[in-house]
């Protein structure tokens, strides 16, 4: 399995949702205190090692990516110093970024795509709002402003146009729907800051959130005062956490305790697969929509990963 | 969204078997509204729905009442409430029945409550539009009233340690005066019995035992009454320490604000005495780091490193050319221990607060050199997701993947080219599963097929392709077939559209057809420039063509 080596800290894994070989890397010098940021485009090749398409530099620090879904050129980034910024591939690098979005007063930490509508994009800040953007417009369609503490997660519902979540550290996760003017559930899911949050791709009423106490809780919206389930087992706060895009109750998460741990929440035993091939905090991972199976993830340790679940991600 | 309008004429005039999907494509916010009112029923599935719990407005009553709430802005309110568990509908009904809400943030609420009317009809785009107007209007109100409760409630914030302090004091002084107070009466009250005792046991010696007992009785009754008057200034302590405890939780937020408000001041200082120090040197101080990251490994309660946390990510908020710090602000929790940071990254935060810059960062400039470039035009279709290809085959007005099932040979030779772009590999790449089924390939291709068949948003495809050419692999066969492209069709290819990623591929290989036509048959040809007719003249002459010839 290769890994490829980012002269900077990694920050994020994002596979493109059109070609099954290629991934985005965020990631962030001096582990996102101060520096430049750099995003890369990585192919996978059949031969074996990862080739880098092409990378992008900022100014500060990137500290989450996405594709887009309706174009398979574009690419977004949140940046430490509050920006957004759009990358178009099929331009040259002289003519990028296409898009530099500037509104969010603090540090954006995390920006996704809409999978259903596939026009608009969100994106959560240090700021404690939530922004919702399309690509046509200079300026942000609505702010979400109800938090009280960074938002470090927001996350588009897989079957609900306009259904989203966020994950905020004041310990709270908020579903909002756009059409509404504010957030329609509150979900106080933890005694501590939320890092992560996703929904499940195949039941569009659950969802699963991270958090600094190092478990990772299930939760039933239509039900949400007690999770459907608690996972323990990382050692260390849980940065990020995705459900798998082919199995409905699979769930993977990244940790501080450096370790990335496959979950089945159905199942008694829910630790079904650890991976422990990082030496510095894991805080990205990914799960390729295109290709069952295929999982990615980064880590301070500037290093990316990318293997089949079941392998070992360290095999040459 | 308006590639449908562009593209819905030309369906019409090849297609007039497929009404249905005409229709739908007719009029925008008539999907819209059919994506919507499907919506509704399921929409409430993410509203709470729970009654409102009387004894959770009561006691949200009860906290927001106290005094010494009154004066903290009221989204830490709200959020400590939120955090207890209470719905929107309780934390609201408890606002309402405190009398007297500030009124900085009634701006909010107001605005909040009159976007609810203003929102429920009409197309999603006028509702996202109307709803940014307000909540800007709401944010800079927010942010404003809650600067000018930022002077009031420091003031607030001593008063209410202060009223603490008072309340325990005068709790513990009334204990104590109560003891003090109750029990020497009590003993000089037993002492008088004894004493009368001992003056009556000259007189009476047969009552001795009859005063001995009575004096017992007395002092267990003395006792009993000390045991009564300990437990009611328990209780009270007891009560008051509830109280306390309630408002512990309230305080230790407001203290985290108040170390907050004291580092950034500190910060402020700091970095203005500092201002202009950047050494660049690269060497990394051996003691004073080891020191440092010595004390932060062994380091279990996460008081000191959270400081250091909050004042370099506050520091972050002072707008500093030279840069500021900004650590992870995440894993700054009270009780979890904190994870292990790199050795490196400690000293990159030691460097930062003490003003330096850490070595190697360059000064880049990465605003878009043309804001309004236009993104590029997209080459593939999107892809139907795994969990919408069920969906899909649940619908019974697709009858597409019948039909382009069939198509499954192209198709394949299509994905792998597009998945090993310029290598040509035959076989599968190493990232495929190695173990899995043959059928679980077949389902991909399934999903891939269906999901050229099918573009998304509730959208059909009408148009059955009888031929569809195989994808070209080189990407830059395009530019040099538009080179020699006459100019008419360039105006086409740029109507922006989901659409047009399928036309372009066919277009791309007519092209190619055109100019061995050219070659060969040394004339040109007549072009049909509407979008879709392009391919259907193209077999057409083709077919004449081979005719022809």
């Amino acid at each position: 399995m290769p890994v490829f080596k980012t002269p900077f800290n990694g920050y994020a894994v994002k596979f493109s949702p059109f070609y099954e070989n290629r991934l985005a890397v965020a990631t962030s010098q001096n582990f996102g205190i101060l520096g430049n940021g750099r995003v890369h485009v990585l192919d996978l090749t059949p031969a074996g090692p990862i080739a880098e398409f092409c990378a992008f530099e900022t100014a500060d620090g990137v500290y989450d990516c996405t594709w887009s879904e309706d174009n398979d050129n574009l690419l977004v980034t949140a940046v430490a110093d509050g920006s957004v910024k759009l990358w178009d591939l099929a331009l040259p690098p002289t003519a990028n970024p296409i898009r530099s979005l500037h509104e969010h007063s603090r540090e954006v930490h995390s920006v996704d795509w809409n999978p259903v509508r596939r026009d608009s994009f969100l994106t959560s800040s240090w700021d404690d709002t939530v922004k919702l953007w399309t690509v046509d417009r200079p300026a942000s369609v609505r702010t979400f402003k109800e938090h009280a503490y960074c938002v470090y997660s927001s996350v588009w519902n897989p079957r609900h146009a306009d259904v989203f979540a966020s994950a905020s550290g004041d310990c709270t996760v908020r579903i909002w729907d756009v059409r509404e003017p504010a957030s329609t559930m509150i979900l106080p899911a933890h005694e501590f800051e939320i890092l992560s949050c996703d929904w499940n791709k195949y039941d569009d009423c659950v969802i699963a959130t991270a958090s600094v106490d190092k478990s990772i809780k299930v939760w039933d919206v239509r039900s949400f005062r007690v999770p459907i389930s608690v996972l323990q087992g990382h050692t260390y706060a849980v940065r990020r956490v995705k459900f798998s895009p082919h199995r409905d109750s699979l769930i993977a998460s990244c940790s501080y305790d450096m370790t990335v741990c496959l979950w089945d929440y159905r199942v008694e035993d829910a630790l079904v697969g650890r991976y422990d091939h990082h030496t510095e905090f894991a805080v990205g991972v990914d799960m390729s929509v295109l290709v069952e199976g295929l999982l990615a993830t980064t880590g301070w340790d500037e290093l990316v990963y990318v293997w089949q679940h079941g392998t070992d991600p360290r095999a040459p | 969204m308006g590639s449908e309008s562009t593209t819905a004429p030309n369906l019409r005039d090849e297609k007039p078997q497929n009404p249905d999907s005409v229709k739908a494509m007719d009029v925008n916010g008539q999907v819209a509204e059919g994506d919507s009112t499907k919506e509704i029923p399921t929409k409430s599935v993410f509203v709470n729905s729970e009654p409102m719990r009387e004894e959770q407005v009561q006691n949200a009553v009860k906290f927001l009442s106290h005094p010494k709430v009154r004066g903290s802005p009221v989204i830490y309110r709200r959020s400590f409430l939120e955090k207890k568990g209470l719905t929107k509908e309780e934390i609201d009904e408890a606002f309402r029945r405190v009398p007297d809400p500030p009124p900085t943030v009634t701006n909010v609420q107001a605005t909040a409550t009159s976007q609810d009317s203003q929102l429920k009809p009409s197309t999603n785009l006028q509702t996202q539009i109307q709803g940014q107007a307000p909540q800007p209007a709401a944010v800079p109100s927010g942010a404003a009233s809650a600067l000018a409760t930022l002077p009031r409630t420091k003031f607030h914030w001593s008063h209410a340690l202060l009223a603490i302090g008072f309340l325990a004091v005068s709790g513990a002084g009334s204990a104590i005066v109560f003891k003090n107070a109750v029990v020497p009466r009590l003993k000089s009250w037993i002492r008088k019995v004894v004493l009368e005792e001992e003056d009556e046991s000259v007189k009476r010696n047969l009552s001795k035992p009859s005063l001995a007992e009575e004096a017992a009785a007395a002092a267990k009754a003395a006792a009993a009454a000390a045991a009564d008057v300990a437990r009611a200034s328990q209780e009270m302590l007891n009560s008051k320490n509830e109280e306390k405890k309630y408002f512990e939780t309230f305080m230790s937020v407001l203290d985290v604000q108040v170390a907050e408000m004291k580092s950034m001041s500190n910060a402020i200082r700091k970095l203005e005495a500092k201002g202009e120090q950047h050494s660049q040197s690269v060497s990394r101080n051996g003691p004073s780091n080891t020191s440092w990251s010595a004390s932060h490994a062994s380091q279990e309660d996460s008081r000191g490193f959270m400081e250091g946390f909050k004042q370099a990510k506050v520091n972050g908020t002072v707008d500093f050319d030279s840069g500021s710090g900004r650590p992870m602000s995440a894993p700054a929790s009270m009780e979890p221990s904190v994870a292990p940071h790199p050795k490196s990254y400690m000293e990159i935060m030691a460097m930062v607060q003490r003003g330096e810059k850490p070595p190697g960062i360059k000064e880049i400039n990465d605003l878009p050199p043309n804001p309004n470039q236009p993104p590029s035009n997209p080459r593939l279709a999107p892809r139907m997701k795994p969990w919408e290809v069920g969906q899909a085959q649940n619908s019974s007005s697709y009858t597409l993947q019948s039909q382009t099932s069939g198509e499954n040979s192209s198709y394949k030779v299509e994905d792998n080219g597009s998945a090993s772009q310029l290598n040509g590999y035959s076989s599968e790449p190493w990232w495929q599963r190695k173990n899995v089924r043959i059928s679980e390939i077949e389902d991909e291709n399934d999903q891939r097929i269906a999901s050229y068949g099918i573009v998304p948003v509730a959208n059909e495809r009408p148009v059955q392709r009888t031929w569809v050419p195989p994808q070209p692999p080189p990407v830059s066969m395009p530019e040099a077939a538009a080179a020699i492209r006459q100019p008419k069709s360039i105006i086409q290819k740029e109507q922006p559209s989901n659409d047009q990623v399928m036309e372009r591929s066919s277009d791309e290989v007519d092209e190619l057809q055109r100019i061995t036509k050219l070659s060969e048959l040394g004339g040109e040809v007549d072009l049909n420039n509407s979008g879709k007719n392009l391919e259907i003249s193209e077999i057409q002459e083709e077919q004449s063509g081979i005719e022809g010839n």
